[in-house]
């Protein structure tokens, strides 16, 4: 069970789950038994909005820091997320093909994109944020997107 | 015995400047101006946060059909708070992930392919309607 960091920006609340490292995209990361699940952050996918389609590249595919992971259709725009960290899709989340909206319902759980084969999850996760570096850094981007509304 | 449902209250999003929203509409007015004119009547959800009077007892007794623009559902949480009973409930999107190929797009003016889903959307709420009217379950999504 995840450990939340949690603040709130106008009407909306958001989330950092203290169990895993991110980028500042908001794309997170967490080891698991040496493969590396990765998925949205709360932020991302409350300030995308409803998913209505979740491409994903297919397992088998390598890829670097800053590749494109997964295009993901809302009813607000088409975002492109990258890889975190460098690796080798070995499974996509099956519940994106049919059922999307796990993203929004469950960004840390159910709504998590592929599992990464990593090299070295060490290298790796030392130039991602830690969930304090990334809470600061989502803090300052949802006041920003709130002064828009 | 129930009595014979007479008309079907059709409760759209109100999420103006909102492609999603703008389907939910265009497909109330299709079902309630082209489709099932007699049968349905559209009650904008405005007057039903705002508590309008007549707007509140019509909803509170015939059954309603409501199509939302997000998952917010604002129509179908006005409906239930409002004492009414809902038949069925739509979501832009849901209709939408089963017919990629017709993404709304356009805040004042639908694009074509926001028309041609809000038409899809129109038939199955259309289905729901029929099944309410003659007392058979609704239509395939129902």
């Amino acid at each position: 069970m995840s450990d939340f960091l949690e603040t709130t920006v106008d009407k909306f609340t958001f989330k950092v789950a203290t169990d895993r490292s991110y980028n500042a995209e908001g794309v997170w990361a967490k080891e698991e038994n040496g493969r590396v699940r990765i998925g949205l952050s709360d932020f991302v996918q409350q300030r995308s909005g409803d998913v209505a389609f979740a491409e994903i590249k297919p397992a088998g595919t390598a890829l670097a820091v800053g590749e494109e992971l997964a295009v993901i259709e809302t009813i607000k725009v088409n975002i492109s997320y990258t890889s975190p960290v460098n690796g080798k899709i070995v499974e996509v989340n099956p519940a994106m093909k049919d059922a999307p909206e796990a993203i929004n319902q469950d960004p840390y759980g159910a709504g998590w994109l592929v599992v990464l084969e990593v090299a070295d999850w060490g290298a790796e996760r030392a130039k991602l944020l830690d969930p304090q570096a990334y809470f600061k850094i989502m803090k300052g981007q949802a006041e920003e997107e709130v002064k828009k509304l | 015995m129930n009595a014979p449902i007479q008309k079907v209250i059709i409760v759209p999003c109100s999420g103006i400047g909102k492609p999603y929203g703008s389907v939910s509409r265009e497909a109330a007015y299709e079902v309630t101006e082209d489709l099932r004119p007699g049968q349905t009547q559209l009650v904008p959800l405005a007057l039903l946060v705002l508590g309008d009077e007549e707007s509140r007892s019509i909803v509170a007794t015939c059954p309603a059909v409501t199509i939302d623009g997000c998952k917010l559902a604002c129509a179908a949480k006005m409906v239930q708070q409002s004492g009414g009973t809902i038949a069925q409930e739509f979501a832009v999107l849901d209709v939408y992930r089963r017919y990629k190929d017709l993404k709304p797009l356009g805040i004042a003016e639908l694009n074509e392919g926001g028309q041609k889903l809000a038409r899809v959307l129109a038939k199955e709420v259309t289905a729901v309607v029929d099944g309410l009217i003659t007392g058979k379950q609704g239509g395939e999504n129902a």
